[in-house]
């Protein structure tokens, strides 16, 4: 057809292949970054972990339990009447929050272990937590109540299956 | 060179509709996962698959909770018999069975071989021609079947092999998918290439 | 803004000057074929190799007790696990049917001759290196193949006089291959392959210095020379769609391909399979190993049949260019040796049974022959082609103009 033209066409139409197959395989490279990002994902035995059945039969009245969740530490707290009536009358420190909201159950309190501060793991003392790393004290309620902390310890999604069994993570 | 271009293309072509059709198909893998997990299971374990697995081949979640039992969806098919038991009665630990589809020559096709291999020797006792001295029992007693019973176990070891195979291989259908996809998209980008390849190449004429 | 930032970087890096005159100046021989494209295939499947193998250290797992296990966990639970493994252990076949493909045209070419020797020879180590690398990295997923080619290979160090024993105790880190060869495989694994990417460099330095050959063997006039960029960019990615799909076709459609059956058992000291073999790309080399009925013998044969290509420049004593193309008898060699490398690689494939090991005998035997008759053979077609007239005149006037050289 335009075999016998002059260079001006040629070259217009060589700058639209040259675009075409520059943006073909330009598409084609990242395409084939996606299977090696997505192989830096979580792999599938990994998301088996992402939800824990927990037997809390065994966690006596005013004990707590540290469990594992994610590869991170989670409280469990079985709360005396006496620990849930001082709660159920405290605000909380500087991020206040009433203790309803915190529990589903009055009696156990399920909160993950790591302080808001830089994430520390909080030790258990009669009152509720200190974290060692920085002196932040939580109440058994895991308000902050004093210290470097800005929050309250995060509550983990979770739901009792039974009486004796909760299951933490999104099912 | 439009010849290679021709040869190649035909190739992959074929190599495409060569595997399309040739999927085992669904209901003899799953006959073969049920026959794996109440037979097979018992001595042999199938340690890289997990009973969540047997739901993607198609088996209701009513099946996978009846042949897991007290196990969890997440556990490997583990051996029912101890490893120990089975050393103490076959002197041997029955091999796994997770990757047996890849891991001898002639994949299913000699799982079947085998199953179907078990007649009765000149001195009564039940051989194995495919594996002669094999320590496995003739676990569907094909050595002593009348004629209508063999054609069963024939269908039986032709399941347990489809099972396997998908077993050892579980991404095959995703990974075709995929390849059909590449191949083509490959072609295109070739073909690209060779029409720019050819108008650059014109300048110099 | 573009012209901006590149000036910026010019006044302090040699930026445009590097890449006008290593590609938009770079002159490259306008004569030259599709074999000339394999240069570049080899620098694509170093760089998918190191981008998969990266990926799959992150997942692998060094430890005799795991490495199997962490295979599967590969192929079944990472995303796309099944995928990255399938590219790199296609790759590794794709990496030695290119390298040998591009050292089939090097041969052929007679593009080893001087003043190439240099690149040549970086090109050797390139092939030693890569060797290696396959070899350790095929110990990774710790089957029965790779443990008990491991075994034999690393034994072949036992020939060494005085103190073999003590060598492949060395090498292994223990009495038999184990948990410390695993993992002292693994770390060199993943050594090996920048340094092979610095022989790279220096290949393609070499390279540049003395520019590429081409099929008449002459050297060019500047006429005859095109830029490399856009001319061989575009042939060389033409070419790199055409490896890639039969590339794709194997890792999609029969991954297994290079993948021996055995190799899906994990790795058992106390049983060997029935026919170990070794991967495909070394079995010329050995069945020329098994063709020396000593042990020591052997593993000389075998280590003289791989680094004898480096005296290529030397064996080869005619002055006409051009390697095959004006030459019958060296075509024929070619052809013959070509062939008896298919011979060898059969051979290798098979037990050792009384004809093949004759076959492989005699195989091993036209090998060596081609390489020692080459010197004489090419001196006698030399004299004998300058004298029929059938040559090109300008062919006729560079071998002259050599043969004067030499005699000065």
């Amino acid at each position: 057809m335009c075999q016998n033209t002059t260079e001006i066409p040629d070259e217009s139409r060589r700058d639209f292949l040259g675009a075409l197959t520059a943006s073909v395989a330009g598409a084609g490279a990242i395409a084939a970054c996606v299977p090696f990002v997505k192989s830096m994902s979580p792999s599938s035995d990994v998301l088996d972990k992402a939800t824990v059945e927990i037997d809390i039969s065994k966690i006596g009245m005013g004990q707590e339990k540290t469990v594992a969740w994610q590869g991170k530490p989670v409280f469990i707290l079985h709360r005396t009447p006496a620990m849930i009536s001082e709660m159920e009358s405290s605000k909380g420190g500087k991020d206040p929050e009433p203790d309803s909201k915190r529990i589903q159950q009055p009696e156990w309190l399920v909160v993950v272990g790591i302080c808001t501060h830089l994430g520390c793991v909080p030790n258990k003392t009669a009152s509720g937590w200190f974290c060692p790393c920085h002196g932040s004290v939580y109440d058994n309620s895991g308000r902050i109540i004093a210290g470097p902390a800005p929050k309250n310890l995060i509550l983990p999604p979770y739901h009792f299956v039974s009486e004796e069994k909760i299951v933490i993570g999104k099912a | 060179m439009l010849k290679t271009v021709y040869w190649i293309s035909t190739l992959c072509l074929t190599l495409i509709a060569g595997t399309a059709h040739a999927s085992a198909d669904l209901p003899s893998i799953q006959r073969g996962a049920h026959i794996a997990a109440e037979v097979c299971n018992g001595c042999h374990s199938l340690k890289y698959i997990k009973y969540k697995d047997l739901l993607s081949i198609g088996l209701t979640r009513d099946e996978v909770n009846t042949l897991r039992g007290e196990k969890s969806l997440g556990d490997p098919l583990k051996a029912q018999m101890a490893a120990n038991d089975a050393l103490a009665l076959f002197n041997v630990v029955p091999p796994d069975l997770s990757l047996m589809a890849e891991a001898r020559e002639g994949g299913p096709h000699y799982i079947v071989e085998l199953l179907t291999g078990f007649a009765p020797g000149a001195d009564g006792q039940t051989t194995n021609r495919v594996f002669p001295g094999i320590k496995m029992p003739d676990i569907f007693g094909i050595a002593q079947a009348d004629p209508a019973a063999r054609k069963e176990i024939e269908q039986k070891a032709i399941d347990v092999a489809a099972f396997l195979e998908w077993a050892a291989d579980p991404q095959a259908e995703a990974r075709k998918r995929m390849g059909r996809g590449v191949l083509i998209y490959v072609a295109i980008l070739t073909a690209l290439f060779y029409l720019l390849k050819k108008k650059i190449w014109r300048r110099l004429k | 803004m573009s012209k901006k930032i590149v000036a910026w970087i010019d006044q302090r890096f040699p930026l445009s000057a590097f890449v006008k005159h290593e590609l938009t100046d770079y002159p490259t021989p306008r004569n030259l074929s599709y074999w000339w494209g394999f240069g570049f295939l080899a620098g694509f499947v170093l760089v998918i190799q190191l981008v998969t193998g990266v990926f799959l250290a992150m997942h692998y797992k060094a430890d005799s007790n795991l490495a199997f296990d962490s295979i599967q966990h590969i192929m079944r639970e990472v995303n796309y696990g099944w995928l990255i493994r399938y590219l790199h252990s296609t790759g590794a076949s794709a990496f030695f049917i290119v390298i040998y493909t591009h050292m089939a045209r090097t041969l052929y070419y007679g593009s080893y001759r001087r003043p190439r020797e240099l690149l040549w020879w970086t090109g050797q180590l390139l092939l030693l290196l890569m060797m290696a690398t396959a070899f350790m990295g095929y110990l990774l997923p710790w089957g029965q193949m790779s443990y008990w080619g491991a075994t034999v290979i690393t034994n072949l160090f036992s020939a060494t006089p005085g103190f073999g024993e003590d060598i492949v105790v060395w090498l292994r880190g223990g009495f038999a291959v184990d948990d410390p060869t695993l993992t002292r495989f693994f770390s060199m694994h993943y050594l090996f392959p920048f340094i092979i990417s610095a022989a790279v460099l220096i290949h393609l330095v070499a390279l540049h210095t003395v520019r590429s050959s081409n099929p008449s063997g002459l050297n060019l006039a500047d006429k005859d020379n095109i830029p490399f960029h856009p001319y061989y960019t575009i042939k060389d990615l033409f070419g790199l769609g055409i490896f890639l799909l039969g590339y794709f076709a194997i890792v999609f459609f029969k991954p297994d391909l290079f993948i021996d059956p055995a190799n899906n058992v994990p790795a058992n000291p106390m049983q060997t399979p029935a026919d170990i073999v070794p991967e495909w790309y070394f079995l010329p080399f050995y069945a020329i190993l098994r063709s020396v009925p000593d042990l020591a013998g052997g593993v000389v044969a075998m280590l003289v049949s791989v680094l004898i290509f480096a005296a290529m420049p030397y064996l080869d004593r005619s002055r006409i260019t051009g390697g095959a193309r004006y030459r019958p008898i060296y075509r024929t060699l070619f052809y013959v040796f070509v062939i008896d490398i298919f011979v060898l690689g059969y051979v290798g494939a098979h037990p050792p049974a009384s004809l093949m090991k004759l076959t492989g005998q005699i195989a091993t035997s036209i090998y060596f022959l081609t390489f020692l008759l080459l010197p004489f053979v090419s001196r006698w077609e030399e004299g004998r082609l300058l004298q029929s007239g059938k040559l090109p005149a300008d062919v006729v006037d560079m071998a002259r103009k050599e043969i004067e050289a030499s005699h000065a």
